[in-house]
């Protein structure tokens, strides 16, 4: 009895702490209620501690600016939990926030750690937005309360549209072997193909550091117009870095997510010169309107940094939800079951990532990406040619 | 085909150099006190994130930041073993979970202090491309620091084989009360064990942070690599180290090369238990 | 004489579990998942320390044996059709045959088995990534059907859940604990002190050690078919993650895997005050704290908690048989 009376008290304490440092606030019956808290899981330790930190900045921006947006008439917090990229303390978070009292969720990183937490969600009766995990399976699942702002089909359309209009005849795809890269190496190969692209594929291990050996083949064997890579940031170093050193006859390098960031401008300034990745602005950043401007004021404000993709998908999911939030409350002063869900499927908004169009399995189908690339101090827009700032600068390489 | 034989064999020359480097300290503290120090990884990666900080803040090249980063990572080696020699019943498996403890902490500290973001070198000179005879291709900084563990290599052989301490070091590995007998002092000399593979890791982390790229977790990655090689060299022989490092970054280029660039981890798996099996005491094992 | 005055500590412990945790903490569904996590864990906990304990192995790679069981039970249940029980125990038997295939392992002693066992994990992984066609490659396995109910019990509800696993690692314990017993525990111990005296003695101490890494090889695999369909979701990278490996040793030298209780008491103790107090104290990075726990669990008390909390105890003069049952060890 001792031991069960010592868990209660500990659960009883972690059920009242609030962990955003803007105060949680409890939602207290629903009538009156002007303050709103939502719940977020992201993985700010272990494997996906980069990404996860990514869009929890973008997050709290976007709570940020909602209180300014609503200041008045109502006020939001955001309840944060480290899933520590793990699947069980995900759920065991979505399950502890639910206990909470929150409205929704927004947040999530990975397919395999959305999948689970998701389903709490949905258990729990709560809508559950993302931006985190592009795998095709997650909207396939008959769920009324899950929304996804992008998709691997976004992803890959760009790379794809980006290649036709190189008119590049044949491709090497480098890719890592885990979830997300091998899901779009797969649709890229496979639209590349249709286009009679010849494509060679080359599916290298996570903890690979030396490229040379595969860059050799692509170099020798392969002798490709483009190299596609589909990786992560360490990859996209280690690749670009065998190429300078082997300097294969390519015309172009073309990455996806990660890539094309004003972060790796800076750090890897000459590495990544002409190379291009999925960017939704140019950088340095011309944000154009209101809200882009405030976007990326509030942001440097708070993480003392300029925003990048990460920061603009998360917060762009959670301006999604707090609108809807609001929507569904204002009508009649509460918030019915399914309601939240409902003000989402009825979004066509503009915004920093393009139209979000929700169909009824919770999909952006609209989501395209962009392509950038990476030109001296600057990133430039050069697909598609309706937001380009700049025409591609092609055949071109970094070395 | 000629060419990519031999450039997949230079490849893992290179590799296998930087290799030995890392597992080095890891079979010195492994040879002398039969500890598996799990935060070897974690002590290279800190040495890496020495140089970078010097680099990001007094602009310092990753080089000019070594002796920084020994007295750093040595003081943290130092401090391990303090803890290890407080063991006192099942030395070996216990020293292991002491020592994965540690590994946690330092992790988390690295995650805490400098973010999950990827870090490497800025400085260009490390990255330039060393050719020779427009077929075999590498970077500087890869070329650099071969040598420079060859060199560490050799020492450390000289170092056990001929210098009082290093006779004192076999000494207490082979029979510590004997030792003591003679006037060795046992944690004199294992004390300094420790402190030699933080040296050591020193050299490991910045020539990581010179030809790839660090970020917090990569750490774990790296304790395994090196206690693979460890074992696979046999109990604490350098010569072993060298050759078991080559051997390993070599399967692995030429599985990338002809095979397929994922399978390369199972190559290095699939040698590592074969060896095994075949030589249970390692390919230099002794006893 | 031994087995007397524990039962009616056995049967609190039994009653508490089966009754009084669901009665506590059934409407607190995060709660429950913290359990249930911490229950999985202390299952391999308890498989480990069968290893460690009765076959003086080290394994460091317990995560194979994790992993295959949860591939077999996952992909008999989606592509077979399989009821998910009859599954799970299927997955439990892939995993000793798997771990056939670590036989050779045997011969090699101390950290060379356990970074052998280790490599062995590293190469199931590779495999579960590489044939595509069985396993969906590194995209991985999802929506994997979660338990049915049986005789009137949700098992696919939280409470369901926590008696399955419950039930299950308390069924290991009993397998650990009688194995112990036994007259082959007796060997296998004597065995660890003196593996020259048990061969003099005539006990083929290789195939005894044979069997206790399929017997722990098959409890690890029915674990992981259990969090497969849990979790409803497997890929390679976390069915075979070092996590499964790492977590159950710091659980099981926690609670001192020499005892039957030590491994699962551990894991509980460790994940949940890890995760409830810890992760409150540090939102981000909490390990650290686990870190320096274990580091100074190992130097102040190597033996477990158990053993700390009798000495405690007879220090407060109340003596050591209230939860701790340091009686186990003996």
């Amino acid at each position: 009895m001792r031991q069960s009376r010592f868990i209660k008290g500990l659960a009883a304490k972690s059920l009242i702490a609030g962990i955003a440092g803007l105060g949680a606030v409890a939602l207290a019956g629903t009538a009156a209620a002007e303050d709103f808290a939502l719940g977020s899981h992201v993985p700010l330790t272990g494997k996906l501690a980069r990404v996860g930190t990514g869009m929890h900045e973008g997050i709290a921006v976007a709570v940020a600016l909602a209180n300014e947006r609503y200041a008045g008439r109502h006020s939001f917090s955001v309840e944060t939990i480290d899933d520590e990229t793990s699947p069980a303390k995900a759920v065991a978070a979505v399950e502890k926030l639910a206990a909470d009292e929150v409205v929704a969720f927004t947040g999530g990183y990975g397919s395999n750690i959305i999948g689970p937490a998701s389903e709490a969600a949905a258990k729990a009766d709560k809508v559950y937005i993302t931006s985190g995990g592009v795998a095709p399976g997650l909207t396939e699942r008959g769920m009324t309360g899950f929304f996804r702002i992008n998709n691997s089909a976004g992803y890959g359309k760009a790379m794809v549209g980006l290649f036709d209009e190189m008119g590049v005849e044949k491709v090497a795809i480098l890719f890592s072997n885990k979830e997300a890269t091998s899901g779009m190496a797969k649709y890229v190969e496979k639209h590349l193909e249709e286009a009679g692209v010849e494509v060679t594929m080359h599916e290298f291990d996570g903890s690979t550091t030396d490229f040379k050996p595969i860059m050799n083949n692509v170099k020798l064997r392969d002798r490709p117009d483009a190299v596609a890579m589909i990786g992560y940031e360490n990859d996209y170093v280690g690749i670009l870095r065998a190429g300078t050193v082997l300097k294969p006859d390519v015309k172009a390098m073309v990455g996806v997510w990660s890539l094309a960031t004003s972060q790796m401008n800076e750090e890897f300034h000459d590495l990544v010169q002409n190379v291009y990745g999925t960017s939704l602005l140019p950088y340095p950043v011309e944000f154009q309107g209101e809200e882009a401007q405030a976007f990326a004021a509030k942001y440097e404000e708070l993480h003392g940094q300029k925003p990048d993709y990460l920061g603009q998908f998360g917060y762009v999911q959670t301006t999604l939800l707090v609108d809807a939030i609001v929507r569904a409350f204002e009508d009649d002063q509460k918030i019915e079951a399914g309601e939240i869900a409902e003000e989402l499927r009825a979004v066509e908004a503009d915004t920093l990532i393009g139209d979000v169009v929700f169909d009824e399995k919770g999909d952006n189908p609209s989501f395209s990406h962009r392509m950038g690339q990476h030109r001296g101090d600057r990133v430039e827009i050069v697909w598609p040619k309706k937001a380009q700032t700049a025409e591609m600068n092609f055949p071109a390489v970094p070395w | 085909m000629v060419e990519l034989t031999l450039q997949a064999l230079f490849s893992g020359l290179l590799a296998g150099g930087t290799y030995a480097t890392l597992a080095l300290g890891l079979a010195l503290v492994f040879g002398t006190m039969r500890i598996i120090n799990l935060a070897h990884g974690e002590l290279v990666l800190l040495a890496a994130y020495v140089a970078f900080e010097m680099e990001r803040s007094a602009g310092l090249n990753p080089l000019a930041s070594i002796p920084v980063a020994l007295v750093v990572v040595g003081l943290t080696a130092l401090a391990i073993y303090l803890a290890v020699s407080r063991i006192r019943t099942d030395r070996e498996l216990n020293s292991l979970l002491l020592t994965f403890g540690v590994a946690i902490v330092l992790t988390n500290l690295i995650l805490i202090v400098w973010s999950a973001d990827i870090r490497s070198t800025s400085s260009g000179w490390f990255l330039e491309g060393f050719v020779i005879a427009d077929t075999l291709f590498s970077m500087r900084s890869e070329v650099v620091f071969f040598g420079v563990g060859l060199a560490l290599i050799a020492a450390t052989w000289w170092w056990l084989n001929h210098s009082w301490l290093g006779r004192a070091l076999r000494a207490v590995s082979s029979n510590r009360d004997a030792a003591l007998l003679m006037g060795v002092n046992p944690a004199l000399v294992e004390g300094l064990s420790f402190v030699v593979s933080g040296v050591l890791a020193t050299f490991s982390g910045i020539a990581i942070y010179c030809a790839t790229v660090v970020f917090p977790a990569l750490g774990h990655n790296l304790t395994i690599k090196a206690f693979v090689i460890t074992v696979l060299a046999g109990m604490g022989s350098v010569p072993g180290v060298l050759i078991g490092a080559i051997l390993i970054g070599m399967g692995e280029s030429l599985t990338a090369t002809f095979a397929k660039p994922s399978l390369q981890e199972l190559t290095a798996m699939v040698v590592f238990l074969l060896i095994l099996f075949l030589r249970p005491r390692g390919l230099f094992g002794r006893r | 004489m031994r087995a007397a005055p524990r039962t009616p500590l056995v049967l609190a412990v039994l009653l508490l579990a089966y009754v009084a945790v669901p009665l506590a903490f059934g409407g607190q569904d995060y709660v429950m998942s913290l359990i249930i996590a911490a229950l999985t864990i202390g299952g391999i906990a308890v498989a480990w320390a069968l290893l460690g304990n009765l076959g003086g192995l080290v394994s460091f790679g317990h995560a194979a044996f994790f992993g295959v069981g949860a591939y077999v039970s996952a992909l008999l249940t989606l592509d077979a059709g399989w009821p998910v029980l009859p599954a799970m125990l299927a997955g439990g038997l892939g995993a000793a045959v798997a771990s056939v295939a670590t036989l050779p392992a045997l011969r090699l002693r101390g950290p060379y088995f356990a970074l052998a066992i280790l490599a062995y994990a590293h190469i199931f992984k590779i495999l579960a990534v590489e044939f595509e066609s069985v396993t969906g490659g590194a995209g991985g396995l999802l929506s994997i059907p979660g338990f049915p109910t049986v005789l009137g019990l949700e098992l696919g509800s939280k409470v369901g859940a926590y008696c399955l696993i419950l039930t299950i690692v308390l069924a290991w314990m009993a397998v650990y604990a009688a194995i112990r017993g036994s007259t082959w525990g007796l060997a296998l111990r004597a065995m660890h002190d003196s593996e020259l005296a048990t061969r003099v003695v005539g006990v083929p101490s290789t195939h005894l050690k044979a069997l206790m890494l399929l017997v722990s090889a098959f409890m690890t695999g029915v674990i992981g078919a259990f969090n497969a369909h849990q979790i409803s979701f497997l890929d390679p990278d976390y069915a075979f993650s070092g996590e499964w490996t790492v977590l159950p040793i710091a659980a099981a030298i926690f609670g001192g895997y020499r005892t039957v209780w030590g491994p699962v008491i551990g894991a509980l103790a460790v994940y949940l005050v890890d995760q409830l107090v810890f992760k409150e104290l540090m939102p981000s990075g909490h390990q650290l704290i686990f870190g320096l726990l274990l580091g100074a669990m190992i130097l102040w008390s190597p033996q477990g908690l158990l053993p700390l909390i009798s000495r405690l105890g007879l220090r407060s003069g109340e003596g050591g048989d209230k939860e701790g049952k340091p009686g186990a060890r003996a």
